[in-house]
C-alpha cells in the first residue's frame, strides 16, 4: 500500500520542475526589456519621438510564400528607411484569429500598421479601435468595406490607402488566356477559397466577365468554395471532372484552390486536356507549370505591396500626406511556359524563405 | 498507527490542493513572464483585449461545460453559433433604419434563440429518448447547422448594416485620457490623432456580457436543483434516474442549454464583427472543449466548475496574446495548449488514483 503510493508524488515532481521551468523563465528576463510595460501612457508618448518609428505588418496567413514575399519587400523598405518593423499573422486565415493579433500589435503601439484584413466587414471595428489607438491604418493585399478599396468614403476616410493589385483586372486576364488556349470555347470551372475575403471575390467577378465576353461560347459550370484547403479543392475539381469529363479550363482563385484542383487533373489523366490557370506565383506552381499541370501562372506582386506600404507608413509618420495615394494598385506579372525563364518572371515568383 | 497514515494523508492533501490550483498558478506564470518578457502585454488596453477577444469562446465554453459535466459532449456548438450568427444578423438587416437600436438587437436575439433551440432540442431528444450517443448526435447537428448557416446566407459573410451595431461590441464604457480626463461612452471629444495614443477606454461592453453570463451559470451550477441534477447526471445516470431525478428531460435541457449560449455568442460575433457569417465558431470547437477540461472537468462526466472554464479559457486567450508580443510562430500555440490539456487530464488521473485507494 505505502509501496503504491510512493508512486504519485511523480506528478508533483513534473509539476514542480515546470513551475521551475517557468520560474527560471521569469527569472532570466527581467534583464533587458522590463521597464517598458511600468507606465504604457506615459512610455508611449515619448516612443514616437525617441526611438526609430516602428510599423507593424499583420498578414492574412502564416506560412504562404505571398506574404512571406511581401514581408520581404517590407523588411528590405524598413531597413532602407530606417524603421522597425514587426510582422506576424494567424495560423489560419480567419478573422476569429487574426483579431487577437491585431489587438496584441495594438498594445505594442506601433506608429502605422500595414494589415491584410481576412474579411472585408469583420475586420473594420478592430482596424477602427487600433487607428483610435493612434496608429496610422493601411490596407495591403485585402481591403476592408464593401467600396472596392475606395477609402474615400466617410465610413473608411481614416484608413491612409489600400496598396494590392486589382484583382478584378487579374482574374480577367488571367480567364481571356485560359480561355484563349482552349481556343475560345468549352467549358469552364471555378475553384475559389472562401467567400467573403475581398481578393478572391473580386478575382471570380473578374473571371466572370471574361468568361461573359465570349457571348456564351464559354460556359461556367460550376464554382466551388474549398475553405482554402488543397485536397478540398481536389476533391471538388474530381466531381466536376466526373459529371463534365469535356471541361475546358480552370481557374484556381489562389494557390491552394489551383494546387488542388492540377492535382484532380492529373489524377484524372486529364493534364493538357483541361487547362488550369493558377492565379498566385509561389515556387511549387511555377514547378506545376513546367511540368505541364498548370498553363498559365498569374503573378501579384506581393513584394512592391511590402515595399510600397512601409514607404507610406513613413510618409504617413513624418506627415507628408502628399506622396500617399488612397489607392496604389500593383500590377501582375503573366507566366507561361514561354516567359518562365526571363528574368521578369524569375523576379515576380514567390520566395517562401 | 497515526504516524503511518499521517504522511499519506498530508500528501494526498498536497495533491488535492494542487489539483485544485494548478491552473490559476499556471495562469499566474504566464502572466508574470509575459509582462515581463513582453513589451505591451501588461496595459491597460492588452489586458482588457484579452478579455473581450475571449468572451465569445468562453460564452461558448460555459454551454459545453453543462454538457460535459453531465457525461456528454456538443461537438454542433461552434456550427449552431454560426447559424445563429447568419440568422441574426438576416433579422437585424431587415428592419427600417429608424428602428431604435436595442429593438434590433432585442430580435436578433431571439430569432438566433429559437434557431439555436430547435438545434439544441433536435440534439436533446437524439440523445435523451432515442439513445444516440452524444458524439453522433452533435456530429451530425454539426454537419446541418453548418449547412444551413452557409445555405441561408449564401456561403457569403452577412454584412449588417445597422449603423453604430459595431460600437456595441468593441466600444467601452469609459475613456480616460490623461488631459482630456474621463468620459462616458465616448471618447472625449476634440482629440486629434497624435493624443488618442495616450487615451485608453475601459470596460468593454463584450466584456460585461461575458462577466453577466459567467455569473448566471455558475450560479445556476452551483445554487440550483438543475446543477445539482447535471453533476448527478454525469456521475451516475443509473442512481440519478433511481434517485428521481428527470433524466431524459434534464439531459434535452442541458443540451438546449449549451444552444442557447452559442446563440448569445453567435450575437456578440455579430456586434463585435458586424455581419454574421457561417463558419463564425468554426475555429473555437476544440478550445472549448480544451477550456473546459483544463478547468477541471472530466469526460467522463461529474465534475467541473464554470470557474474552471473561465481560467481554461484565460490560459488560452492569455497565451495566444502572450506569443504574439513575445514574436513566436503562432503555430506554438497549438502545441501549447495541447501540453496543458494533457497536463490537465494527468492531474485529474492522479488524484482519482489517490481517491481510490
Amino acid at each position: 500500500m505505502s509501496y503504491k503510493r510512493l508512486r504519485t508524488p511523480i506528478w508533483i515532481v513534473v509539476l514542480t520542475l515546470l513551475l521551475l521551468a517557468l520560474g527560471a523563465c521569469t527569472a532570466v528576463a527581467p534583464a533587458a526589456p522590463a521597464p517598458a510595460a511600468e507606465a504604457p501612457a506615459e512610455a508611449a508618448a515619448e516612443a514616437p519621438a525617441g526611438d526609430a518609428p516602428t510599423v507593424a505588418l499583420i498578414y492574412g496567413v502564416r506560412g504562404d510564400g505571398f506574404y512571406v514575399t511581401m514581408e520581404a519587400g517590407a523588411r528590405a523598405k524598413a531597413e532602407e528607411l530606417g524603421v522597425e518593423l514587426i510582422a506576424d499573422g494567424p495560423a489560419q486565415f480567419d478573422p476569429v484569429l487574426q483579431v487577437p493579433i491585431l489587438d496584441a500589435i495594438i498594445a505594442q503601439q506601433p506608429d502605422a500598421i500595414c494589415i491584410a484584413a481576412t474579411e472585408r466587414t469583420a475586420l473594420i471595428e478592430p482596424m477602427r479601435r487600433a487607428h483610435d489607438a493612434g496608429i496610422h491604418m493601411f490596407s495591403v493585399d485585402t481591403y476592408i468595406g464593401d467600396t472596392s478599396g475606395d477609402y474615400n468614403v466617410e465610413d473608411l476616410n481614416w484608413m491612409f490607402s489600400y496598396i494590392g493589385s486589382d484583382n478584378v483586372e487579374g482574374g480577367e486576364i488571367g480567364c481571356s488566356a485560359i480561355i484563349d488556349a482552349m481556343g475560345g470555347s468549352g467549358k469552364f470551372y471555378i475553384s475559389t477559397t472562401q467567400p467573403g475575403v475581398s481578393t478572391v471575390d473580386q478575382r471570380v467577378e473578374g473571371c466572370q466577365n471574361a468568361i461573359e465576353a465570349t457571348n456564351g461560347a464559354v460556359e461556367l459550370v460550376g464554382l466551388d468554395y474549398n475553405n482554402n484547403n488543397s485536397s478540398r479543392a481536389a476533391e471538388q475539381t474530381a466531381a466536376v471532372l466526373a459529371s463534365h469529363p469535356d471541361l475546358g479550363g480552370i481557374f484556381g482563385t489562389n494557390l491552394f484552390s489551383a494546387r488542388g484542383a492540377a492535382q484532380a487533373v492529373a489524377n484524372a489523366g486529364l493534364t493538357g486536356a483541361v487547362r488550369v490557370a493558377n492565379f498566385d506565383a509561389p515556387e511549387d506552381a511555377i514547378q506545376a507549370l513546367r511540368e505541364e499541370v498548370v498553363d498559365i501562372v498569374i503573378a501579384q506582386l506581393p513584394y512592391e505591396m511590402g515595399q510600397v506600404c512601409v514607404d507610406y507608413a513613413v510618409a504617413a509618420i513624418n506627415g507628408d500626406l502628399d506622396a500617399i495615394q488612397r489607392r496604389y494598385p500593383t500590377g501582375y506579372t503573366i507566366i507561361t511556359r514561354d516567359n518562365v525563364d526571363t528574368t521578369e518572371a524569375q523576379q515576380a515568383i514567390y520566395k517562401s524563405e | 498507527m497515526t504516524a503511518n497514515t499521517h504522511p499519506a494523508y498530508s500528501r494526498r492533501a498536497i495533491l488535492e490542493t494542487i489539483s485544485r490550483l494548478w491552473a490559476w498558478l499556471f495562469l499566474l506564470g504566464m502572466v508574470v513572464f509575459f509582462s515581463i518578457a513582453g513589451n505591451g502585454f501588461l496595459t491597460p488596453f492588452n489586458l482588457q483585449a484579452i478579455l473581450a477577444n475571449m468572451a465569445i469562446l468562453t460564452i461558448i465554453a460555459l454551454g459545453q461545460t453543462y454538457v460535459i459535466i453531465s457525461g456528454g459532449i456538443d461537438l454542433s456548438v461552434g456550427w449552431v453559433m454560426g447559424m445563429a450568427a447568419v440568422i441574426s444578423a438576416t433579422i437585424m438587416n431587415s428592419w427600417p433604419e429608424s428602428t431604435p437600436m436595442w429593438l434590433i438587437v432585442v430580435s436578433g436575439l431571439v430569432v438566433g434563440l429559437i434557431a439555436a433551440w430547435i438545434a439544441g432540442l433536435v440534439n436533446g431528444v437524439l440523445i435523451a429518448r432515442l439513445n444516440v450517443p452524444p458524439f453522433i448526435a452533435t456530429l451530425g447537428m454539426f454537419g446541418i447547422a453548418r449547412g444551413i448557416g452557409f445555405l441561408l446566407s449564401g456561403g457569403m459573410p452577412v454584412p449588417i448594416y445597422v449603423k453604430g451595431l459595431g460600437f456595441l461590441g468593441n466600444g467601452f464604457l469609459f475613456y480616460y485620457h490623461p488631459t482630456a480626463g474621463w468620459s462616458f461612452l465616448t471618447p472625449p471629444a476634440g482629440l486629434v490623432q497624435s493624443d488618442l495614443r495616450n487615451m485608453t477606454g475601459y470596460f468593454p461592453f463584450i466584456v460585461i456580457v461575458m462577466l453577466v453570463m459567467l455569473l448566471l451559470a455558475h450560479i445556476v451550477l452551483s445554487r440550483t436543483t438543475f446543477g445539482l441534477h447535471t453533476y448527478a447526471i454525469g456521475g451516475n445516470k443509473e442512481a440519478a434516474m433511481r434517485a428521481g431525478i428527470p433524466v431524459a428531460r434534464r439531459t434535452a435541457a442541458i443540451y438546449m442549454l449549451s444552444a442557447t449560449f452559442a446563440a448569445i455568442a453567435g450575437l456578440l460575433y455579430n456586434v463585435r464583427f458586424t455581419n454574421g457569417a457561417a463558419n463564425a465558431g468554426e475555429a473555437m470547437l476544440l478550445d472549448t472543449v480544451a477550456a473546459v477540461v483544463i478547468g477541471g472537468a472530466s469526460l467522463f462526466g461529474g465534475a467541473g466548475t464554470v470557474i474552471g472554464t473561465l481560467i481554461g479559457a484565460l490560459i488560452i486567450s492569455v497565451l495566444a496574446n502572450g506569443l504574439v508580443i513575445l514574436r513566436v510562430n503562432p503555430f506554438w500555440q497549438f502545441i501549447a495548449v495541447g501540453i496543458v490539456i494533457i497536463i490537465a487530464v494527468l492531474i485529474d488521473q492522479a488524484r482519482e488514483k489517490f481517491a481510490q485507494e
